[in-house]
């Protein structure tokens, strides 16, 4: 076998196993994101009972940002389940019948901790996609961000960690807390 | 007083109203038609769910509590001189005007909704089918991990009798006296839910006995997808009834819940979507704006307005209250709710009642402001005629109900805070700003009529009764 041929079936290989573990399909869309900046988009979600939060895109990755004020199950312990990300999670706006992929794990976003957790979800068209769902909290007050895109590009994800890390995304998260 | 300073204080008045309607310790009372006719003052604890319960020639107040507070998270208790993690309070009411502390039960510890022991319930033992006659049963929770069941037959020496543990969240429940069926509120560790409904069998408080468990669809154990609204409570029209009104939601995502009680009882007990849908009747889906916290049914109530009519002078009648839970109205408004039920697969909103905000600038004043609950007394003194709502900052609130259709007020009364009232604080710019305010959190009534209402921000329990318009609508003499 040629080298250029086993670096080629080591790469798809290494692909395959990383669609793998994260057990995502190949519905996900394309990365197209790596050098495209952040625009803020409409929120596109009819109104419920929470107020508007804030979007945006990114190449074909999107990110969905809002609190819930006094919405946190244990004011005291934050978000430490993977159902207490199920009950509180924004994934519902994509797609009602959402279903976990696998177990969640623990996250931080700016000085918040809480717990993310990985879905699947079904577009109109009937195309299956993932999503993580992300519910991180300050006592009693909840802020929820939803992640949706190419979630088998580790480097995708990790861009839009950053984001919500990013200044302009924590001054709204603070003003939305009161200024914490 | 000059005729400069007059001008000073008007104009401060008309700059900043809030200026003129902050609560001062010293201060009277405000009221309308409602009278102050004792009070104690709960060892400063945040309060509940009061309950009141004759015992023989005695008439008792058994008063749920909140877990204890940043500053101080297990008040002393003065009868023993310790700190004590809040859990219920027990008190002589039987003359209302010199209410006697009897004793301080403690809860769990922790501090706010995640200690204490909110809820109780007081059955006897000679009306639970297989209780000791002697006994006097209190049902009330452990903070959020259990439900216990005391002896209070003697209220200052309560006993312990049994504990359901292995729970999350456990909060408001209710108990049939008469059948001894119980639908306890909490959190199964495999449900997707904080609250739904365990049903067991306490007509023999020292065996209790699990029937089911219950709650929506998609709260159930490996489901997926959107996961429904938790539970906040029940109420039991009992075997003559047989429906269950379950109240989902709390300021969000409100939704009541019809039951066929022996469906629910009777039917298949393996929680499939299947097995859960079948008791439902119908639902009254609200706003998401709002909860329901308390469904209190009031069936075959006589509408005076609709007595010459063919049709429909009798209604079946909840009353659906909302919980506020976010300080100086950051919420959409929390309030009352009357529903028809007449035509049970077809329920309607028919009216709503809330405090004018004007009538004393109350996001202003600091604290939570709108309703929380209602008194759940079925007594005839008040029962489809009066109702009595708890509504934070705005007190409690009398209101004429003989027409659901058109719920009218005819007296309030806003306790004074006092020394040992808790503050309630709202960020500012990344500053905590705080105001003290009363936060009437809960009301009950009792057979003689008397009006209970505790206070979630440790002001303590206020002993009311009506006078003027509001005692003649309730018959009062």
């Amino acid at each position: 076998m040629k080298r250029r041929t086993v670096v080629q079936t080591s790469l798809a290989a290494g692909l395959v196993a990383g669609m793998v573990a994260l057990n995502l399909s190949e519905d996900d869309p394309p990365s197209l994101s790596k050098d495209a900046p952040w625009r803020p988009t409409n929120w596109p979600f009819p109104r419920d009972a929470w107020p508007q939060g804030r979007a945006w895109r990114r190449g074909t990755l999107e990110v969905y940002l809002r609190p819930k004020l006094g919405f946190c199950g244990n004011c005291e312990t934050g978000v430490t389940t993977d159902e207490e990300v199920d009950r509180v999670t924004d994934v519902d706006l994509l797609d009602q019948r959402f279903a976990p992929v696998k177990e969640g794990l623990a996250v931080r976003i700016g000085a918040l901790s809480g717990r993310a957790r990985l879905y699947r979800y079904e577009l109109a068209n009937g195309t299956t996609r993932h999503v993580e769902g992300i519910a991180v909290s300050q006592k009693c007050d909840l802020v929820i961000a939803v992640i949706a895109g190419n979630l088998v590009d580790e480097s995708e994800r990790t861009s839009a960690y950053r984001h919500l890390e990013s200044s302009t995304v924590q001054d709204w998260i603070s003003q939305a807390l009161g200024g914490r | 007083m000059t005729r400069q300073s007059l001008l000073i204080v008007g104009l401060l008045v008309a700059a900043f109203p809030s200026f003129a309607q902050q609560q001062k310790v010293g201060a009277p009372p405000e009221a309308s038609n409602m009278r102050l006719v004792g009070w104690t003052d709960l060892q400063a604890r945040s309060a509940y769910q009061p309950t009141i319960h004759r015992q023989g020639d005695r008439w008792i107040a058994y008063v749920g509590h909140h877990g204890g507070t940043d500053d101080i998270a297990e008040p002393v208790n003065p009868m023993t001189g310790k700190p004590e993690p809040n859990g219920t309070s027990i008190v002589d009411v039987t003359d209302p005007a010199n209410p006697k502390y009897l004793r301080h039960l403690p809860g769990q510890p922790g501090k706010y909704e995640a200690g204490g022991a909110q809820m109780v319930r007081i059955c006897d033992g000679s009306a639970l089918p297989k209780g000791d006659r002697a006994a006097v049963y209190m049902l009330r929770t452990f903070g959020g991990e259990a439900h216990e069941i005391w002896n209070v037959a003697n209220p200052a020496e309560p006993v312990l009798v049994i504990r359901i543990g292995g729970l999350k969240d456990t909060h408001k429940s209710w108990w049939e006296c008469d059948t001894g069926i119980a639908f306890l509120v909490g959190g199964a560790p495999d449900w997707r839910t904080k609250r739904m409904t365990q049903i067991y069998d306490l007509s023999d408080p020292k065996n209790p006995v699990k029937i089911r468990d219950f709650g929506l669809v998609g709260q159930e154990p490996g489901a997926t997808g959107t996961v429904p609204t938790d539970l906040h409570g029940p109420i039991s029209t009992g075997p003559q009834g047989n429906r269950v009104y379950f109240g989902y939601g709390t300021n969000k995502g409100g939704m009541l819940q019809i039951v066929d009680r022996e469906k629910l009882l009777k039917g298949p007990k393996e929680p499939t979507p299947a097995n859960l849908a079948a008791p439902e009747v119908a639902r009254l889906v609200m706003t998401p704006w709002t909860g329901a916290h308390t469904t209190f049914p009031m069936p075959k109530m006589p509408v005076a307005e609709f007595a010459r009519d063919k049709d429909g002078a009798e209604r079946d009648i909840v009353m659906i209250v909302n919980e506020s839970i976010l300080n100086e109205c950051a919420e959409a408004r929390q309030m009352v709710w009357f529903a028809d039920l007449s035509i049970e697969k077809a329920p309607m909103m028919v009216s709503n009642w809330t405090v004018p905000e004007a009538s004393g600038n109350f996001c202003q004043r600091g604290g939570r402001f709108g309703a929380h609950s209602s008194n759940e007394s079925m007594d005839p003194v008040y029962y489809k005629k009066m109702a009595f709502i708890a509504f934070f900052n705005a007190g409690v609130r009398a209101l004429d109900i003989r027409n659901p259709f058109q719920p009218k007020e005819v007296g309030y009364f806003i306790p004074a805070i006092t020394e040992k009232t808790d503050k309630r604080c709202v960020k500012v710019d990344g500053q905590d700003r705080c105001k003290t305010a009363i936060q009437t959190n809960n009301v009950e009534t009792d057979a003689r009529g008397y009006i209970y209402i505790v206070d979630r921000a440790n002001t303590g329990m206020h002993i009311l009764e009506l006078g003027g318009e509001a005692r003649t609508v309730a018959g009062l003499k």
